[in-house]
């Protein structure tokens, strides 16, 4: 049916794709599975005709093609639901369900009724209830996916691309999820469905594909596999290797979090950090931890609640230098846009969130600014020529060594970590954890918040679990399993 | 390191070469051209916008965008004006009309921060309004009324150097020093290239907007001066071209309209090549509106240079490989 | 107590109520009437009676007439410029594309050209702008607002070396037919009705609100958006220089300098008429109202004997009052952002 042939895709420092082959068969469910920067989303990309520059060719039915526009590779039978949904929340959901192919009349006039009432029926046909006239921005995340779905079987795909369709459903939903794409399956449409949850792709797909640093490692059938073999495809070593080994000491209380309430975002979170901890924070997408974060570190204000830093207690920070200056640094989620300035040198980024500390008055100090900087930069091993290069130039994991370095430079005792992992290689992940470990050795306290759980039960001392931005469980290290966790954050108590 | 100094240094060895160039060639062209008398008046006449020039990459820098700085230049004009006709001492109107120009990009920085609109919309407002402020109260009349001893600013010269250019070098200066030496600077460069994160690294991201648009203000209303002394009046029509003439140099000079990045030394550059290109049409006897074409066209070709070229380097890749 | 004030406040912000629930007849005529331009109505209805009121001479028919025609004029580009702004771009450039058409176009008529010649003429210079607008808009990416400071500049430059700043004049009689009496009126009735229908029933228009309301998810879902946007832009420079044929009609005479300005003004009526700055949603009639209340404006204020040098601030205060709006609207809606403390 599709056949990747030696794809390869580069961006500035990252080979995000090495000679990618492999071939999906016509009516099965292909999973395809790898950790974050696996190169899985840049192959979606490709496959959805938005990335047009690559290498290699992708043949369909025994035919070259080259995708020239998202429109084009629709028009060719595929269509891909995102992880961001790609609906225009002002419109009413039965034009974003035809949203780019509306059905015309005559004169560009597009026939309203009929979308609605073929939107209405494959919403019934998918069990849903929501209302074809409703506007999308008004619907659940849950409710959006579903009209994702709907706007891929419009379109009389032969192909459906899911990427991480699950990431924020409940379990109630993906049932609902599972059976349809059963149903797809039996209507002999193909399905790619892209996850890092391994349990899911053992429950439906019938082929497996492993990506690893943009590497295509192998498929395999699912009746001849097993997820221990999997994972050691996907990781490339043994689970024990994947963390560095940690030693475990519980210091005296560090951040004490009563009643933290935001409308909306955060209801009554309490919880506490001591010194040499890392507490993983567990939860699907939406369940509050950024949120959470966001307001320990001074970037929105909680409305009730109070946070305890050693002696001082704070309702809340109205400006993230207050954060700072009680000593709590975040590491946010998305690198890019948060975290660093990209147009801008290593030794300017590393040194911006303490300017005012190292200069006199107004003037900056060039002296103290390069001492910070080397040190950093020796200290962390990253990667450079000079300390004056452009952070954009650098790999994913170098980047995320420069922003960590922003942090420890602040000689705050207290750090959130959001997705700290998320997009750099398998070594530098280790390196990332390594770091992390230390820091608790010095005796700071680490908040830990991952999407990965593999990666919180191998390095957390304390699990919480979020859900709908509450605090539901507290897992010791010792007792937490995937199992039991994912029971948790997905609806059961 | 090479990245960045090398596009920076890059432009603006090239536009040394190209006011070379130009120059060589009006010299040749015209007789008068490569006079002390010529080149000196292209100097003073270039102080006005040059110290626009400063405000603009100051603003672009910080991931703003200014486009009423011609309007506060006629306004502060205005107010030197009929703050001299009152019988306001020389002092007082200079500093009535330095404060016009700062409540202006007071008012801007307000909408831009409080309302979080977008500063392109509320500059164009302002503009507007400003400017028929300005027509309002002159009625298309010159103010001539100024006391000579403002007005002999124009004619003093420092090692035969015109007074106005020095203001303008001491300006340029001021703003380098600001921009490369001082923490400020610093926290301009980080707002322009990502404002969420200097948010988050404890930047005081609103108060750096306001102080780039009141310093914007002040340097307009500055400019507005300088050309008062220069023309000896002050006219309605300041500075009605200033908004293209000034962001078309600025962006000649390497900053850009994101933000982040940017040279106060290419900026002045791009101002002296402008005047060139406009002093070569005048001693070409061509029509003035030429160079607002040319003005135009460069505009959309510097700033789309990187958005022009890598499509068709893409194409020329695709062709190449199949 | 403090939400029904917000009730009352929203009912007078431009597109404080959306249409939801059933679709019955007896809908249509009682909640139609609570559509997003409403507010925008009721603003008129007040600027009428203030001026009836206060300005004698108001309701006289000739009054009337002159203020259809100038509301016609900038009603049309505004129209255009609708387009642009919905799928969050910018268009500066509309009063040059105006001037270009009719001067360079013009040009034919003391040669003794005839009409039918001059005006698809005039009507293809605006088309041929507009493209090139949106060709480069689309091929470089740069804010559309560079780009059409660019143009704007240069069209107007090109007008003024050709033409070399004279004026066309006289022109004959039948050009002006276009300008008389109701038909400039009429004519954006027309225009406002065509662009309705095409915003709200075509695919071209859905598309647009779809670009305007999240670009790379239409690109995702397949819209053509490069080719939606250069239509779009065309679109304006159609309708600049249409609205240029009605000004000579108007005016009698073609001057290089018609449409100073007119961006502003236009850029005003379309935010005055709810159209998000940002892009994704507002309406063509809401501009029409937007075109139909600043035209009452203006010339109230110039049968008080304000001086017309004023109408600057007042638009600017016009303009800045609608997006301030907007921007609450926006931020209520959306909730705090980041950088809100």
């Amino acid at each position: 049916m599709i056949t990747f042939d030696h794809i390869s895709k580069n961006f500035p420092g990252v080979r995000a794709l090495d000679n990618v082959s492999f071939s999906v068969e016509r009516g099965e469910v292909h999973g395809l599975v790898g950790e974050n920067g696996a190169g899985k989303s840049t192959l979606i990309k490709i496959l959805s005709g938005i990335i047009t520059d690559y290498e290699g060719r992708i043949f369909i039915d025994g035919q070259a093609v080259s995708f020239r526009s998202p429109h084009h590779a629709q028009s060719l039978g595929i269509a891909t639901i995102f992880q961001e949904l790609t609906m225009i929340s002002e419109l009413p959901v039965f034009e974003n369900v035809f949203l780019g192919r509306e059905p015309v009349l005559w004169g560009g006039i597009v026939d309203r009724n009929s979308m609605r009432e073929k939107s209405q029926k494959v919403l019934r046909y998918l069990d849903s209830n929501v209302d074809p006239d409703t506007l999308v921005g008004r619907l659940s995340i849950a409710n959006q996916q579903i009209v994702e779905i709907c706007k891929a079987l419009v379109l009389n795909a032969k192909v459906i691309v899911m990427d991480e369709p699950t990431s924020s459903l409940t379990e109630h939903e993906i049932e609902r999820l599972f059976s349809l794409i059963q149903r797809l399956k039996d209507a002999e449409i193909t399905v790619i469905y892209v996850s890092h949850k391994l349990e899911e792709i053992f429950r439906i797909c019938d082929t497996i594909t492993v990506l690893r640093d943009g590497k295509c490692i192998g498929s395999v059938k699912r009746e001849t596999s097993h997820p221990g073999e999997i994972i050691r495809m996907m990781v490339g070593r043994s689970m024990n290797e994947r963390f560095p080994p940690r030693e475990r000491k519980q210091g005296e209380k560090l951040l004490e979090v009563r009643g933290l309430s935001r409308k909306g975002e955060l209801e009554d979170v309490s919880f506490s950090l001591y010194r040499g901890e890392i507490v993983g924070f567990a939860g699907l997408i939406g369940a509050g931890r950024t949120e959470l974060a966001r307001a320990l570190c001074g970037a929105t204000c909680p409305h009730t609640g109070e946070i305890q830093v050693g002696q001082k207690i704070f309702c809340g920070f109205s400006h993230p230098r207050e954060a700072l200056q009680a000593g709590i640094s975040y590491l946010p989620e998305d690198r890019k846009g948060e975290g660093l300035v990209s147009c801008l040198t290593v030794r300017e980024n590393l040194v911006l969130a303490i300017l005012r500390e190292i200069s006199s008055h107004l003037w900056l100090n060039n002296r103290a600014e390069s001492k910070i900087v080397d040190r950093f930069v020796k200290n962390l091993q990253i990667k450079i020529y000079h300390p004056d290069q452009v952070v954009e130039t650098l790999s994913g994991g170098n980047q995320q060594k420069v922003v960590i370095s922003k942090l420890l430079a602040t000689q705050s005792e207290i750090f959130i970590f959001d997705e700290p992992t998320r997009g750099v290689d398998v070594g530098a992940k280790y390196e990332i954890y390594k770091i992390m470990n230390d820091l608790t050795q010095e005796g700071k306290g680490l908040i830990f918040i991952s999407s990965e759980l593999p990666e919180i039960l191998g390095i957390s001392d304390r699990i919480y679990c979020m859900k709908g931005g509450r605090l539901v469980k507290e897992f010791y290290c010792e007792e937490a399993t995937p199992e039991s966790i994912m029971y948790v954050l997905t609806g059961g108590k | 390191m090479k990245n960045i100094l090398t596009s920076q240094t890059k432009i603006i060895i090239a536009l040394i070469v190209i006011d070379a160039v130009i120059m060589v060639f009006l010299t040749l062209l015209s007789p008068t051209f490569l006079t002390y008398g010529n080149i000196v008046s292209l100097l003073t006449r270039m102080s006005e916008l040059g110290v626009l020039a400063v405000a603009v990459t100051l603003t672009f820098i910080s991931g703003g965008f200014d486009l009423s700085i011609g309007a506060v230049m006629a306004f502060s004009g205005m107010i030197a004006g009929y703050s001299t006709l009152l019988g306001l001492p020389l002092f007082f109107s200079i500093l009535f009309a330095l404060l016009g120009g700062a409540v202006i990009g007071l008012a801007n920085a307000l909408l831009v921060v409080e309302l979080r609109l977008q500063p392109f919309v509320v500059t164009l407002a302002t503009m507007t309004m400003v400017r028929s402020i300005v027509y309002g109260f002159m009625r298309g009349k010159t103010i001539t009324a100024f006391p000579d001893s403002l007005l002999s600013l124009g004619d003093k010269y420092v090692l035969g150097i015109p007074l106005l250019f020095i203001i303008l070098v001491l300006c340029a200066i001021l703003a380098f020093m600001l921009l490369k030496k001082t923490i400020l600077g610093r926290y301009i460069f980080a707002l322009g290239g990502n404002e969420r994160t200097a948010f988050l690294s404890g930047v005081p991201v609103r108060t750096m907007k306001y102080f780039v648009y009141v310093l914007s203000g002040l340097l307009s209303a500055l400019a507005g001066l300088l050309l008062v002394i220069r023309i000896r009046a002050a006219i309605p029509d300041a500075g009605l071209n200033a908004p293209l003439e000034v962001i078309t140099a600025v962006v000649i000079g390497g900053t850009s309209i994101k933000g982040g990045k940017g040279s106060l030394l290419g900026s002045l550059l791009g101002v002296f090549a402008m005047f060139l290109l406009i002093n070569g049409f005048s001693l070409l006897g061509l029509n003035p509106f030429w160079s607002v074409i040319i003005l135009g066209t460069v505009l959309i070709v510097v700033v789309g240079q990187e958005g022009i070229m890598v499509p068709f380097i893409a194409l020329l890749h695709r062709k190449v490989r199949s | 107590m403090r939400k029904q004030l917000r009730k009352v406040l929203c009912t007078f912000l431009p597109g404080g109520n959306e249409m939801n629930g059933k679709k019955t007849i007896s809908w249509y005529l009682f909640n139609g009437v609570k559509f997003r331009e409403f507010p925008i109505l009721l603003y008129i209805l007040i600027m009428v009676l203030f001026f009836s009121f206060t300005t004698p001479g108001f309701w006289a028919v000739r009054n009337f007439e002159n203020l259809s025609r100038q509301i016609a004029v900038v009603g049309i580009v505004s129209t255009g410029m609708t387009l642009v702004v919905l799928t969050g771009g910018i268009d500066l450039s509309v009063g040059s594309i105006l001037a270009f058409s009719i001067s360079i176009g013009g040009r034919g008529i003391p040669l003794g050209r005839p009409m039918w010649i001059i005006y698809p003429v005039i009507l293809l210079l605006g088309t041929l702008l507009g493209f090139i607008n949106g060709v480069l808009i689309t091929r470089i990416a740069v804010p559309a607002l560079i780009i059409t400071l660019g143009t704007m500049n240069i069209f107007r430059g090109i007008t003024m070396v050709i033409t070399r700043g004279i004026y066309i004049t006289p022109i004959p009689p039948e050009y002006t037919l276009i300008g008389r009496g109701y038909l400039p009126f009429f004519f954006l009735l027309i225009v406002i009705l065509l662009f309705m229908f095409v915003t709200l029933r075509t695919r071209l228009g859905r598309n647009i609100y779809a670009i305007g309301g999240g670009e790379q998810a239409s690109l995702y879902s397949g819209v053509p958006v490069v080719k939606y946007k250069v239509v779009v832009y065309t679109l304006s420079g159609f309708l600049s220089a249409f609205s240029g044929l009605i000004l000579v009609g108007r005016s009698g005479f073609i001057q290089p300098q018609a449409g100073v300005g007119y961006e502003m003004n236009a850029i005003a009526a379309v935010v005055i008429g709810g159209t998000s700055i940002f892009g994704g949603s507002g309406s063509v009639l809401g501009t029409f109202f937007g075109a139909t209340l600043m035209g009452l404006i203006l010339t109230g204020l110039t049968m008080q004997a304000v001086d017309p040098y004023w109408q600057g601030l007042v638009t600017g205060i016009l303009v800045v009052l609608a997006i301030s709006l907007d921007s609450l609207r926006q931020i209520r809606g959306r909730g705090q952002l980041i950088s809100k403390r």
